[in-house]
């Protein structure tokens, strides 16, 4: 049967970090390293989770739509498809595709209330255009699978299903979408490694609990470091630093 | 980009993503047409694979990329299923597309998507309605059964088909059957809790919890609709062919009796029951009205036409049902014989050629007034496909010598509406998925050569429905099909709003809870 995550497109276009971590070379030729491309991204899902906000769609449509961008500048460059474009309209195609459909127009007039700078704006036939190339560029496969199901799933499974390891939990799967961990592992793993970072930061044992999931728990530790590793780098990015990546992004070449 | 540069084309080579040109496609013919987009016969230039292409219109200047092709994509692309039409690509057309003064347009996309299906040569509606046709009971059984297993594989992966109709139910010269036409279709969660537009499903196949106004359904809506089909193909024409919702509801009350608390539990608190209510007792009738059907086989339609949707049977259920399993058998597929290829829209224009035909006899005062009904299947267990073949319209491989293939003059008229009362009004979206022309199959007269000269009998002009005929009503007369044109936008033009009023609903917001305008029938 398909409609489950092993037989689903999703699985099968799971990649190799070493191919996310390709700058377009275009994009490499303003000067742009694979950590401002990182920066750029992580800056990107943030604007869809704030224009999110303000439409109102559930995280199921965030976390949908940061996919379709990640998988969107693995093969396009930023150079050519303004990220501050490719972002609202990966919301706007997964508000349609998560049937939480958001009114073009809408979403226009929250990306002119977020940005004051002219250059960030478009309008509604901007969006439309930049669609169609995203479907294209996805191949027109929308189904993203979620590591949030599981989570909840697992939570109840380890007994653990708490409101506070459940909101600690949710909030770190909410974090993994600033990295690109969705297109290289599969989600129910990745709900795993927040759930062992959660249950270690709370001090609860899960060790038997995990044990009897027979998941390869490397696999699952290496996602969790992945993710310390994440925060741990945050902390020392700054404003500037990001700012740095973007003006590189906007040189005329 | 991967696709070509504009004024280039890649037709050679599959980039490793992204799509494909259209040019690597040669189109043969247009096969279906509709305000809301074409389905086009073509043939792959690379393998000279024929396939079907139906065009994703991009009219709506507002919400971009159509919702109901989304829906239909996601669905397409997660659906693998021998009894489920197969989704093989979609190609945009390369470069600017011209727009309607011949204005190269700056938007590549608009108007340029298209859908590749795998090509199949009937409907099963079409097939129904061919002249002569009777279908036996084993093929009745094969088709059914291939019907219940592509929905059940459909409902196991919580996919909603919505619009189950023989013109969506397509047949190959195999006789495979697969569901097509997903622009309805959406998928469910278990508990029944989402909200979802009670207007789908073309009325006549429609279920009494949807037209009582319930939001909250599962799989059992669709099999509502398979017991229509079911007992369509035995009983030999359609068995609620209601004109407006009120009347569709009256029809299935009068066949299958008023609900009550008892039979249904909670039929009372329904959003419209007391819109609808009926007004005097009425027994079911089913027994009585189908006698003639084999008890199996009546046995299996009560539990499909069971008016509470929570007493329905599924599709699972169904296909361990005595009748699947006693005398005669469901047959092999591929020990059915093959037609030249039907759909319901080429009947339909067939026959609506037949009636000018027989205008032009009426004036010479030659006519045969008689009328065309299909012929219900042959009860009798045994003898199991020798009868399929007896009308005067021959399966392809008879011997009728083979029309020229070529330009097809008896579709001089085509696609334009002609006036005149029937079963198949003519409407501004013929849908059909038609080839008046397919040389290659020419034989067997139905091509069209045959009409008026040829061995078929007169169809009668006058609605085998009866009174309910009206010109623009009737589910079956826009003809969806089963590549589903009118798909992305879904006001096909007759039966679901005024008939000729094409366009009136065009570039409506797609969002689903908007569909209702497009099956305005009382509006």
């Amino acid at each position: 049967m398909a409609a489950n995550f092993w037989t689903s497109s999703h699985y099968k276009q799971l990649m190799d970090q070493e191919d996310v971590d390709v700058v377009q070379p275009l994009d490499r030729d303003k000067g742009i390293t694979l950590e401002d491309f990182k920066f750029i991204k992580m800056q990107m899902a943030s604007y869809i989770s704030k224009l999110a906000q303000h439409v109102k769609v559930r995280q199921r449509v965030v976390a949908t739509a940061v996919t379709y961008m990640r998988r969107f500048f693995v093969r396009k460059s930023m150079t050519e498809y303004d990220p501050h474009l490719v972002a609202p309209t990966c919301l706007y195609l997964a508000s349609k595709a998560e049937e939480s459909t958001v009114q073009a127009r809408l979403l226009v007039f929250y990306i002119k209330k977020i940005y004051s700078d002219e250059k960030y704006r478009y309008e509604v036939k901007d969006i439309l255009e930049m669609e169609m190339k995203i479907l294209e560029a996805l191949n027109y496969y929308l189904v993203v699978f979620h590591p949030y199901r599981s989570l909840v799933q697992f939570l109840q499974d380890a007994g653990m299903n708490d409101i506070n390891m459940t909101h600690l939990s949710w909030g770190l799967v909410n974090d993994t979408y600033k990295m690109d961990l969705i297109l290289v592992h599969p989600p129910h793993l990745i709900a795993l490694a927040c759930i062992y970072i959660a249950s270690v930061y709370r001090d609860k044992d899960t060790t038997a609990w995990f044990e009897e999931l027979r998941v390869d728990m490397n696999v699952v530790k290496n996602i969790s470091m992945e993710i310390l590793d994440f925060y741990e780098n945050q902390r020392m990015v700054t404003e500037e630093r990001i700012n740095a990546a973007f003006s590189k992004l906007a040189l005329k070449p | 980009m991967a696709i070509a540069a504009p004024g280039q084309l890649n037709l050679n080579e599959a980039p490793t993503w992204g799509s494909r040109s259209v040019d690597c496609f040669e189109k043969l013919e247009q096969i279906g047409e509709g305000t809301y987009g074409q389905v086009y016969m073509a043939r792959e230039i690379k393998t000279g694979e024929i396939v079907a292409l139906k065009k994703i219109r991009m009219d709506n200047e507002r919400e971009g990329f159509p919702i109901t092709a989304i829906r239909e994509i996601k669905i397409l692309k997660k659906l693998h299923h021998e009894n489920v039409i197969k989704l093989k690509e979609i190609v945009t057309s390369p470069g600017p597309e011209k727009d309607e003064q011949g204005r190269p347009d700056g938007n590549k996309y608009k108007g340029g998507i298209y859908m590749v299906f795998e090509y199949m040569d009937h409907d099963l509606t079409g097939l129904a309605d061919r002249p002569g046709m009777r279908f036996s009971v084993a093929q009745i059984k094969c088709y059914m059964r291939q019907l219940l297993t592509g929905l059940h594989y459909c409902h196991v992966n919580q996919v909603l088909h919505r619009d189950i109709k023989g013109s969506n139910l397509l047949i190959d010269n195999e006789g495979n059957l697969k569901l097509a036409d997903f622009g309805l279709a959406r998928s469910f969660s278990n508990d029944h809790n989402a909200n979802l537009t009670n207007r789908v499903i073309t009325l006549w196949y429609r279920p009494p919890e949807l037209l009582l106004g319930t939001t909250k359904y599962g799989p059992a809506v669709d099999m509502w609709s398979v017991g229509c089909i079911f007992a369509e193909l035995l009983h030999g024409k359609p068995i609620f062919p209601g004109k407006d919702e009120p009347e569709q509801l009256n029809k299935i009350f009068e066949l299958c009796g008023a609900p009550d608390e008892v039979i249904w539990p909670g039929v009372t608190k329904m959003p419209w029951y007391n819109n609808f209510k009926p007004t005097r007792p009425m027994k079911r009738r089913v027994r009585e009205v189908f006698r003639h059907f084999d008890r199996h086989a009546l046995e299996l339609l009560e539990k499909m036409l069971t008016l509470d949707p929570a007493q329905r049977i599924s599709a699972k259920d169904a296909l361990d049902a005595e009748y699947f399993w006693t005398d005669p058998l469901p047959c092999d597929p591929k020990s059915l014989p093959k037609y030249e290829s039907s759909h319901e829209f080429q009947t339909k224009k067939k026959r609506q050629q037949q009636r000018q035909h027989e205008e032009n006899a009426k004036r010479q005062k030659l006519q045969h007034p008689q009328q065309h009904a299909r012929l219900p299947p042959i009860q009798q267990s045994g003898q199991a496909h020798a009868q399929v073949r007896p009308g005067p319209n021959p399966p392809v491989h008879a011997s009728q010598p083979p029309i020229a293939a070529g330009p097809n003059h008896h579709y001089a008229k085509p696609r334009g509406p002609a006036g005149g009362p029937g079963r198949y009004p003519p409407s501004g979206t013929t849908g059909g998925y038609n080839h008046p022309s397919r040389g290659a199959q020419g034989g067997g007269g139905g091509g069209g050569g045959g009409y008026g000269t040829g061995p078929y009998p007169p169809q009668g002009r006058g609605p085998p429905y009866g009174s309910n005929a009206m010109p623009g009503a009737g589910p079956r007369g826009a003809g969806g099909s089963g590549y589903g044109v009118g798909a992305p936008n879904y006001p096909r033009g007759g039966p679901y709003g005024s008939s000729g009023g094409s366009g009136a609903n065009r570039g409506s917001n797609m969002m689903s809870g908007n569909r209702n305008q497009q099956y305005g029938w009382q509006q």
